[in-house]
């Protein structure tokens, strides 16, 4: 194992790749720069042809990977801020639909890394997890690592798949440290990753809640001897819902904690297939941490909108009654 | 390039050809036969035959709305029996039988579409950029209407395109309509052509009722992006013979468009003034074009069995196409 931050196992997955497959090219807004740092250096390595500024063009972007990944490529576009996803959104919508709309033979190698979240006091188009709106379109797999062993194993993966994935970074996470193996390896989609194992209450995050919620986890071991499972699906699409389930069945009380907005958030699709698949199981009603429903506001009144650390131990308080 | 009399003869079967299917795609509509719509492209086939029917078969193509690219789709090579099977909801389809309205088929360039217009033009600029990602000479022929023109997506694509050097040719149907806004209320300018201006890159207009002039511009376009020069634009003025949709009426805002105008355009029609041409040129005779045309409309008589006898599409096929291994 080897200690390197998130993005850097985003860069070496990149690199990895685009060594390992000369179809693989990274498109972008000023990638050759990268304004996290995670593209950097790759220009160098494999030119500009294969790390392809654009100008400011959303659409185009997204929407020639759909021709690109047609005709042999496997593009990898960079969306700078995951919000941007937006001023694309009939290009995601295709790209999800195209095989299936057009026979269901054809295959579209895509990715498009997508850096999430709040908590950088930039306001309503520079701080969302937009998961859910990604997640209700067709034919995406989505992905959401919160880690650096599991950003550059499920980007590996991403980069190798024969359809069309949003790989959600977050980027608080960038600068975070964390072990890594050596050498090759990737991790499979639809493999959710349990945390920390626990009996009292199933917790399921993803992204930056991830670590939020394991610190919450363990402070409560500590002073309360409450004992939480925190699972990562660290895929939405494909969903592990058999290892959630399983927990469910054992612990009898949920918590899910998203940063998105909580109306039609993910946490509300997971809620509903735990009652469908786990109703007798629950001891008590699931509760949910996520952002209101409102844009996410800029400056300070972030933290009015945006689910804080503190809501975390007081939701896993609240669905045992205490 | 110059079309030898071998071109010229092929040429025109091939848009009798596409000019009968739209005929049956009609009929199909109005027997119940086609379940979904059908946006005719009689009157474009000078455009969407002559603008494609030259290429080669690695180039690619993307039609545009009028016809659902049917037209441009028949003369790259695509088996109509598999374009009528799929507007009738057949499995025999080429596209499964459950899209609807959709044409793909990747072996003779043509990539699929879905159903916003001016959806495709950054779609070809991502086959434009894997052609020269690739180093070959095959080119992205990209064809789109006047309403599509209105888009933002152009202004995107087009700017990549020529800021890559993309070997792409954007070709304009400008048919004067957006489904009952005229060209007049919908663009300020003069010419679409003139967009090109723009984005450095020639732009031509033609006389999109002369499937001849139409081959020409658009192949020298081809060649132009075969050498390595980049895209250039083609606006083709046109004409629609029938109204946006079938079972609507030919508006032009509120306004039905009179028998006069209608009549104007029928003598219009590229079919005919194609014809007339090669007659006088000794080129085609009447009994030549009688035979063709009772050859192709046995063809069709026979794909329209074939596809009555074809099932609907099975949905466990369906389901299981969502995700490529």
């Amino acid at each position: 194992m080897k200690k390197i931050t998130y993005g850097q196992a985003v860069n070496e997955a990149l690199d990895e790749e685009m060594a390992r497959d000369e179809a693989v090219y990274c498109i972008g807004e000023d990638i050759s720069v990268g304004l996290y740092g995670v593209t950097a250096g790759l220009i160098e390595k494999y030119g500009k042809d294969r790390v392809r500024d654009t100008p400011i063009a959303e659409t185009a972007i997204c929407g020639s990977c759909i021709g690109a990944a047609l005709a042999g490529l496997r593009p990898v576009a960079d969306l700078m801020f995951a919000d941007f996803m937006y001023v694309a959104m009939d290009e995601f919508k295709n790209a999800g639909l195209w095989r299936f709309a057009n026979g269901g033979t054809m295959s579209l190698p895509i990715v498009f890394r997508m850096p999430m979240g709040g908590y950088g006091r930039m306001g309503s188009d520079h701080s969302r997890a937009p998961l859910s709106s990604i997640w209700h379109l067709a034919g995406i797999k989505v992905v959401v690592p919160s880690t650096a062993a599991d950003v550059k194993g499920l980007l590996k993966t991403a980069i190798r798949d024969n359809n069309p994935v949003c790989f959600f970074e977050h980027k608080q996470l960038y600068a975070v440290e964390g072990q890594v193996p050596e050498g090759e390896y990737t991790i499979p989609f639809g493999k959710a990753d349990v945390k920390k194992e626990g009996k009292d209450v199933t917790l399921v995050a993803t992204g930056l809640m991830v670590p939020w919620s394991l610190e919450a986890a363990s402070a409560l071991e500590a002073s309360k001897g409450i004992s939480v499972e925190v699972i990562d699906p660290r895929t939405l699409e494909p969903l592990d819902l058999d290892t959630i389930i399983a927990s469910v069945n054992k612990t009898g009380r949920v918590v899910l904690v998203e940063e998105d907005m909580l109306r039609c958030g993910a946490s509300a699709e997971i809620a509903v297939q735990i009652m469908e698949n786990a109703f007798d199981s629950l001891d008590a009603p699931i509760v949910r941490v996520g952002a209101a429903n409102v844009p996410i506001a800029g400056g300070f009144a972030e933290d009015f909108v945006l689910p804080q650390k503190k809501d975390i131990p007081a939701a896993i308080e609240k669905v045992l009654g205490a | 390039m110059k079309l030898e009399k071998d071109d010229l003869v092929r040429l025109f079967r091939t848009m009798l050809l596409a000019r009968r299917v739209d005929e049956a795609m009609v009929d199909g509509l109005a027997s119940g036969k086609i379940p979904s719509f059908w946006h005719s492209g009689q009157g474009n086939e000078a455009t969407a035959v002559g603008g494609t029917l030259f290429l080669r078969k690695d180039d690619w193509v993307m039609g545009g709305a009028r016809g659902h690219g049917v037209h441009q789709y028949i003369a790259k090579g695509m088996d109509f029996k598999g374009l009528l099977a799929e507007h009738c909801a057949k499995s025999t389809g080429c596209c499964g039988g459950w899209t609807g309205f959709h044409a793909a088929d990747l072996t003779v360039g043509v990539p699929g579409g879905c159903g916003t217009v001016g959806s495709t033009f950054p779609v070809a600029v991502g086959l434009g950029l894997a052609c020269k990602a690739k180093g070959k000479d095959n080119v992205v022929v990209a064809f789109f209407g006047d309403g599509a023109s209105n888009r933002g997506t152009l202004h995107e694509s087009f700017n990549l395109a020529a800021i890559w050097n993309l070997p792409i040719v954007w070709v304009c149907e400008n048919n004067e309509y957006a489904i009952f806004m005229h060209v007049s209320e919908h663009y300020a300018g003069k010419d679409i052509a003139d967009l090109a201006y723009g984005y450095a890159m020639p732009g031509v207009v033609v006389d999109g009722q002369d499937a001849v002039a139409v081959a020409e511009a658009v192949m020298t376009a081809v060649e132009r992006a075969r050498a390595g020069e980049g895209p250039s634009l083609v606006e083709c003025k046109t004409l629609r013979l029938r109204p946006h949709l079938e079972g609507i009426g030919y508006l032009r805002g509120t306004v039905p468009v009179s028998e006069e105008e209608l009549q104007e355009l029928n003598r219009r029609d590229p079919i005919n003034l194609l014809k007339t041409s090669l007659m006088d040129r000794g080129i085609l005779t009447e009994e030549m074009v009688a035979s063709m045309d009772k050859e192709i409309r046995e063809e069709i008589e026979q794909a329209e069995k074939f596809v009555d006898e074809s099932p609907i599409p099975d949905p466990k096929v369906m389901f299981a196409s969502m995700y490529a291994d």
